[in-house]
């Protein structure tokens, strides 16, 4: 707290004396990840080309939306050290990778959902090596409000995922704050994934240009929830999107 | 001030002023001025959204286009929307979904949309969405009082799906999702179909029907031995000296959109009718399985080749 305090005066006067004014400069950090090397030729044999996509697609929305700079990378950049260290001066933080929930030996309700870092270039995805645990972010958010949340990965949408708490999101569909998590419930197929987040950010982001004002993320959920088409592996993992947070707030950020 | 709030008021003021730090560095290249609220540059949108898609749209009014805003009532009226103190529409051409649609909103008096119907150029329900949010907290309805909702809403909307539906709890908003899976010549088209989310409340929350061109199908067609073994040539070649081994899990035929899932020299090709197909589910085993739980092949019925496909990470 004390640190936090110093580094806010720090600050302050470090604008103060440059004579310049931060109004219309408030800027608030994004990270956008995806783990591409996992899913390279060199591991699968195909280039698998979704995780460019969907992450040139976050990244290019999350900036429309106002969030700036936007950081994080696709590929090998996406590290857990980076994530962590990167992760609390965020307002946004979108993930696309392998996810999952998986069992923790302590702690009510015994998961402790995790990502996959990238694995770089010289090998392919071991668990044990790439986890980026829950509990690992919850540690760096270090009790910090996140506003946009969207875990593009399989299953951390569902009831048992400990990831919305690591942004100390609740799992709520009525919260005040302005936050709002997504993620999928079940196994979920890139394609679906991709047709679902180009419908949900083209409906956030069009608001401007068509109402005139911003439509809530819940709507655009809503919407791209609705337009349905979405294939998936088999009868006992429907496609499901899930959100948790405000239903009224617009995405953007602060 | 509250810690959290400080940390978040720190956050945002750190950035902050390193931007102005990197405005002081950069005098004469950048200007405040050019960013507007919320930080964000307008060539910095305009460059991340280079090469994206986007969705445009001309305003439709009810007075030059009344049949579309005619249609647009009778289906929100068919489905038990809530109609707003006024209707806006648009033209939309989607860049995503690459697709053309009219668009009617139902508006309230802050200006928020309830209800968004759009219609194809023949005036058929594509999609129809409420946005109330759904406040009831239990049940009033069960899975089979979904489906006759949904059935009962398709018919007064004029929507004829064919086939028996099957119905889903929806575990993220409650309620259910009742689906009329499309069939052509007894195969199923790939995610086509008529969707309902039927609501706790056994009202419809939305509707949509997905529906694509599908290509003549090959005269000659593939058997599954064959196609199987056009599967194994294809997984054997990609996970050759990798380690990684593999279990074909199924197979049958249905019609496919031919994608850029493994080849990304065909990202931005121009849609193409569906095509006939071997749909493969395969399933990974050894250091593929890290990080993939399934890879779904499309090989076309014709001519065997590898057309596309899916992947679950």
């Amino acid at each position: 707290m004390k640190r936090a305090k110093t580094l806010l005066v720090s600050v302050l006067l470090a604008a103060s004396v440059l004579g310049a004014t931060a109004q219309g400069a408030l800027a608030y950090r994004a990270d956008v990840w995806s783990n591409s090397n996992s899913f390279s030729s060199r591991c699968l044999g195909f280039t698998d080309t979704y995780p460019q996509q969907l992450y040139s697609l976050a990244r290019s929305q999350m900036i429309a939306l106002g969030y700036s700079p936007v950081g994080g990378a696709v590929g090998s950049s996406f590290t857990r050290s980076a994530f962590i260290s990167g992760v609390l001066p965020d307002w946004g933080v979108y993930v696309h990778t392998h996810g999952d929930n998986y069992w923790a030996s302590s702690g009510y309700p015994n998961i402790d959902s995790a990502v996959l870092q990238d694995p770089g270039t010289s090998r392919c995805s071991v668990f044990s090596t790439d986890a980026i645990r829950s509990s690992t972010i919850k540690s760096a958010t270090a009790g910090a409000p996140y506003n946009l949340v969207i875990m593009s990965t399989c299953r951390l949408g569902s009831s048992s995922s400990t990831m919305p708490g690591a942004f100390q999101i609740e799992k709520v569909k009525n919260s005040t704050q302005r936050e709002f998590y997504l993620g999928y419930v079940n196994l979920t197929y890139d394609s679906a994934q991709l047709r679902f987040e180009q419908a949900f950010w083209s409906y956030l982001n069009a608001t401007d240009t068509f109402l005139g004002i911003r439509r809530s993320v819940y709507e655009a959920f809503t919407y791209a929830t609705g337009i349905g088409g979405y294939a998936a592996p088999d009868s006992g993992n429907p496609f499901q999107a899930n959100w948790w947070g405000n239903p009224n707030y617009n995405g953007t950020p602060g | 001030m509250s810690a959290a709030a400080l940390v978040k008021a720190t956050r945002t003021m750190t950035v902050a002023g390193a931007v102005v730090l990197g405005l002081a560095v950069s005098a004469g290249q950048l200007t405040a001025a050019s960013l507007t609220a919320g930080g964000t540059d307008t060539a910095q949108v305009q460059a991340a959204r280079a090469g994206q898609p986007v969705t445009t749209g001309t305003v439709l009014y009810a007075d030059s286009s009344p049949a579309v805003f005619a249609r647009a009532a009778s289906a929100r009226d068919a489905f038990g929307f809530p109609a707003g103190v006024k209707r806006t529409g648009r033209h939309v051409h989607d860049g995503f979904q690459r697709s053309e649609y009219d668009e009617v909103s139902e508006v309230d008096a802050a200006g928020r949309s309830v209800s968004t119907i759009q219609l194809d150029g023949d005036g058929r329900v594509l999609a129809a969405i409420r946005f109330d949010p759904d406040s009831s907290e239990f049940p009033k309805t069960t899975s089979d009082g979904a489906a006759e909702s949904a059935e009962r809403g398709l018919t007064a909307s004029g929507v004829r799906p064919g086939g028996q539906p099957t119905t889903e709890t929806n575990s993220s908003s409650g309620g259910w999702d009742v689906h009329w899976r499309r069939t052509e010549g007894g195969y199923a088209v790939r995610g086509d179909e008529v969707r309902v989310h039927v609501r706790h409340d056994g009202r419809i929350g939305s509707v949509a029907r997905i529906e694509h061109r599908l290509a003549a199908a090959p005269a000659r067609r593939l058997n599954q031995s064959e196609a199987r073994q056009a599967v194994t040539r294809q997984m054997n070649a990609w996970f050759s000296g990798r380690g990684s081994g593999y279990d074909v899990q199924g197979m049958d035929l249905q019609w496919v959109d031919a994608n850029a899932a493994f080849d990304p020299s065909k990202l931005g090709a121009a849609p193409q009718p569906y095509r006939l197909a071997w749909v493969a589910n395969v399933k990974p085993s050894g250091p593929a399985a890290e990080s993939v739980r399934l890879i779904t092949l499309y090989v076309d019925a014709g001519d065997g080749t590898v057309i596309g496909g899916d992947v679950v990470e």
